[in-house]
């Protein structure tokens, strides 16, 4: 139900029967998001590339993974500073049953964790390191790292998808309840994982490999095509309609069109192919692709929330 | 089992917010949260033109996807099909509102004491109820069903839907009689009977495949 924009009367508001745009989640959440999916991200791909020690220290722990954790970490005290009662956050982990954001915060906490416990015995103060007695190494080395850096990567993909599920799951907005819209939300963060990591091998003169450059091309490319083919299926669904109209050609067309898709997306993907024929422009590349995919990330989760929006209820359908 | 129920008979409604008011009344809910709202629309063209009205709610629903998407099981739903929230328990991630096709979930961002009449559930068939139920800045609010008076009505033998005392405050002030309330499981329910004799019924959003335990029917129809 939407409420009119004035009251009909001293007494009451006026309900009217229209499609009714959410306005319960919005900016934090768009941070929130983006910031779970780059910390996840960048753990998952600079272990899978074995770059972590590779691109900077900071105290003997890897820069990249500190990063991570950071991000994990910040997005999640936004989460927590944007609920009704912020104290009681703890509560979060008791339904994973069903609830995604359930599922989510414990997979923050087991990432933040076990990742953090992952990397400590390479923790340099004042020239020793005070926990390199620890029965596993930084590198996963031995059985006892391998233990810890699997769990920590598996909680880390968690933590890339959950937030896309958390729209997807319910059917109550129709533009969210796709498998594409994670889909979407997952090759975005990877892309913009991909990006930062190339930035960052450039930023400590590491040679970066063209299969990276192809890595972040096939992101994007995916990425491209999940958002057309999410526009096409059920593109005139009631809710759903409306969503696609307000991002193709109402409010929304130029940061999304413009921004997400030709500046954030198709713009880097260029780049990361000059890149692939290219071996001296990677540095370039780098940073460039770090300043468009990450707006582009944050701006196609806070689009995807703005354009939430949920058909009227009435229909005429006989159940019983 | 007993399974709670509503039917709203649209051809019946006449539109004057009767129930809207009963429901804030009866649960003083704050100023911007209306549990049972009427939804207008206007149908046709000048000269045949004319209002429709749609009093929604909790569709109270069997498969509930805000209980799904609650991270804390604040929401749950009673052994005889009630879906109550739970201040208590609530930390306000607003999931259930985004989960609910229906709208029925309302963020309380107000302080304690702007709610109407002091911001206690004042439980007007249960005196003592209300004095100590507060609703809780930063938490999810809802439709009970007027749990409370469902509760008290049955503890004296009361039958919810037929009895006064013992049924949603909504549906004892509709002077249309358009809301009917009782036992879906009850196949001499009042509900059971309506649906039976007055049907063809239908539910709100489908597509969501909720289980709604809040149907409607046009009497106007026939």
């Amino acid at each position: 139900m939407s409420r009119h924009l004035g009251p009909q009367n001293v007494f009451m508001d006026r309900f009217v029967l229209e499609p009714k745009v959410q306005r319960v989640w919005d900016i934090p959440h768009a941070v929130w998001f983006t910031l779970m999916g780059v910390g996840g991200g960048l753990f998952v791909l600079a272990r899978a590339l074995e770059l972590e020690s590779d691109v900077g220290t900071w105290l003997g722990l890897p820069f990249v993974e500190l990063l991570s954790f950071a991000a994990i970490a910040v997005g999640g005290g936004i989460l927590i500073a944007d609920l009704g009662r912020p104290l009681r956050f703890l509560r979060a982990l008791v339904n994973p049953g069903t609830s995604w954001i359930s599922r989510g915060a414990i997979a923050d906490v087991v990432f933040v964790v076990v990742g953090g416990l992952l990397v400590l015995p390479d923790l340099e103060l004042g020239g020793s390191r005070p926990f390199d007695w620890l029965p596993w190494t930084a590198a996963a080395t031995n059985g006892l790292g391998r233990l810890l850096e699997l769990v920590a990567l598996a909680a880390a993909v968690v933590v890339m998808f959950y937030a896309g599920q958390v729209l997807a799951e319910p059917r109550a907005i129709p533009y969210w309840h796709s498998p594409l819209i994670p889909a979407q939300f997952l090759l975005s963060s990877a892309a913009t994982a991909t990006a930062l990591l190339l930035f960052l091998q450039a930023v400590n003169d590491v040679v970066i490999p063209a299969g990276h450059c192809w890595l972040l091309a096939g992101f994007l490319a995916l990425l491209l095509v999940l958002m057309a083919v999410h526009l096409r299926i059920d593109a005139d669904h009631p809710g759903k309609a409306e969503s696609i109209e307000r991002l193709t050609s109402g409010r929304y067309r130029t940061p999304f069109l413009g921004g997400v898709v030709l500046v954030g997306t198709i713009l880097p993907l260029i780049l990361a192919l000059v890149g692939v024929a290219w071996a001296d422009a990677r540095d370039v590349v780098s940073v460039l692709a770090v300043l468009c995919t990450v707006p582009a990330g944050y701006g196609l989760r806070l689009l995807t929330l703005r354009v939430g929006i949920f058909p009227p209820v009435r229909t005429m359908v006989p159940v019983r | 089992m007993t399974r709670w129920a509503m039917v709203i008979d649209t051809g019946r409604c006449i539109g004057c917010g009767a129930c809207s008011i009963a429901c804030k009344t009866e649960n003083a809910t704050p100023g911007d949260v209306w549990y049972a709202p009427v939804i207008e629309e206007e149908v046709g063209d000048y000269p045949d033109a004319h209002m429709d009205y749609l009093p929604v709610l909790c569709n109270h629903c069997e498969d509930a996807p805000c209980i799904k998407a609650c991270p804390t099981r604040a929401l749950d739903r009673r052994d005889d099909g009630i879906v109550l929230a739970d201040d208590d328990a609530c930390i306000g991630s607003r999931a259930c509102m985004n989960a609910c096709p229906y709208g029925a979930l309302h963020l309380f961002e107000g302080r304690t004491g702007e709610a109407l009449g002091g911001g206690a559930r004042t439980a007007a068939t249960v005196p003592d109820a209300g004095a100590a139920a507060r609703y809780t800045p930063g938490t999810v609010q809802k439709c009970t069903f007027c749990a409370h008076r469902i509760d008290h009505g049955l503890e004296h033998g009361l039958v919810p839907g037929l009895d006064i005392a013992a049924t949603p405050a909504c549906v004892v002030t509709c002077p249309a009689e358009c809301r009917i309330f009782g036992d879906l499981e009850d196949g001499e329910s009042t509900v059971s009977r309506y649906l039976r004799e007055r049907g063809p019924a239908t539910v709100l959003r489908p597509d969501a495949e909720t289980g709604a335990h809040v149907f409607y029917v046009d009497g106007s129809a026939r």
